[in-house]
């Protein structure tokens, strides 16, 4: 009988000790991919390129909405992600942490600006700088 | 006494086991997020079909670009800024080059426009186009025809090329 009970507390410890293994490695991949820091990159060069390729008058639209669930995580305002000052494009999803990228397009741009209830960002492109 | 030893080490065997697969996907997680995206072709691309916005209107040479004035001037001209942020010694050195060469159809040799603007140091990055080298600059070259006024016919050649490594490669 003590054998038994021996065996029995032996199989139970070494499968909980497999299932937390298993448990931080999954929650280890999943947090990776939603990373604050690879997230500013993405959004950072994505609008910075839609800039680039864009003409006055228009007015862009991203979804964000991975950004927006990370930045009310982090306790960052949804307003205060995206910033543009001169031609570098900010994004800031973490207290910690933040990303720039330039563009080259010489264009004037409104304060970007997130659509009320909505996970989308509007950047409205004014007009050539020079003009 | 045999078995249960037998058991302990099996135990072990088995964690060891893990601990390697662990480090193995760790490391590979690592490898695959630690990779930036590297953007600079599709900019060197928006960059060359911006600057032939300026020199061809609908199919049309803009004879502007004939004149050196318009030439020395092209970065305001074609609403370009070579300002960049702030970062890993950039502002001193230039992270934008583009050079443009307008040929008559007739001399494809001899090019009738040639100028560049940028930081000239990048134009050696080109002739090193390998993957042993993605740290140096991305350089895109485009072409395409265009008519004068006159129905002359011209080649256009534009070279551009984007550095900004420290953020589209990892270091």
């Amino acid at each position: 009988m003590k054998k038994r009970g021996e065996i029995l507390i032996e199989n139970i410890i070494f499968i909980v000790l497999n299932l937390i293994f298993l448990t931080i490695l999954v929650l280890f991949l999943a947090r990776q991919g939603e990373g604050a820091v690879i997230l500013e990159e993405n959004y950072a060069k994505e609008i910075a390129l839609m800039i680039d390729s864009a003409k006055p008058i228009m007015t862009l639209r991203l979804d964000m909405s991975d950004a927006r669930e990370l930045a009310e995580k982090n306790g960052i305002d949804f307003k205060e992600v995206v910033k543009i000052n001169k031609n570098v494009v900010t994004v800031k999803l973490s207290k910690d942490s933040g990303y720039s990228y330039s563009f080259f397009n010489n264009v004037d741009v409104s304060k970007p600006f997130p659509v009320a209830n909505e996970d989308d960002y509007i950047i409205k492109i004014n007009g050539y700088k020079n003009e | 006494m045999n078995s249960k030893s037998g058991e302990k080490l099996i135990s072990v065997y088995w964690f060891t086991i893990l601990i390697l697969v662990a480090g193995g996907i760790v490391a590979m997680v690592y490898v695959f997020y630690g990779v930036q995206y590297d953007v600079r072709e599709i900019e060197g691309s928006i960059m060359i079909n911006q600057i032939s916005d300026c020199i061809s209107r609908k199919g049309v040479l803009n004879e502007d670009i004939f004149e050196k004035s318009y030439q020395d001037n092209f970065l305001k001209n074609c609403h370009l800024n070579f300002n960049v942020e702030d970062e890993n010694n950039w502002k001193e050195n230039l992270q934008y080059y583009f050079e443009i060469k307008i040929f008559e159809i007739n001399d494809l040799v001899n090019p009738k426009v040639d100028f560049n603007h940028g930081s000239l140091n990048l134009v050696s990055s080109c002739e090193i186009a390998s993957e042993d080298y993605e740290k140096l600059a991305k350089c895109v070259e485009g072409k395409f025809y265009s008519i004068g006024k006159n129905n002359e016919q011209y080649l256009i050649k534009i070279l551009s090329i984007i550095r900004k490594s420290e953020k589209n490669v990892k270091s």
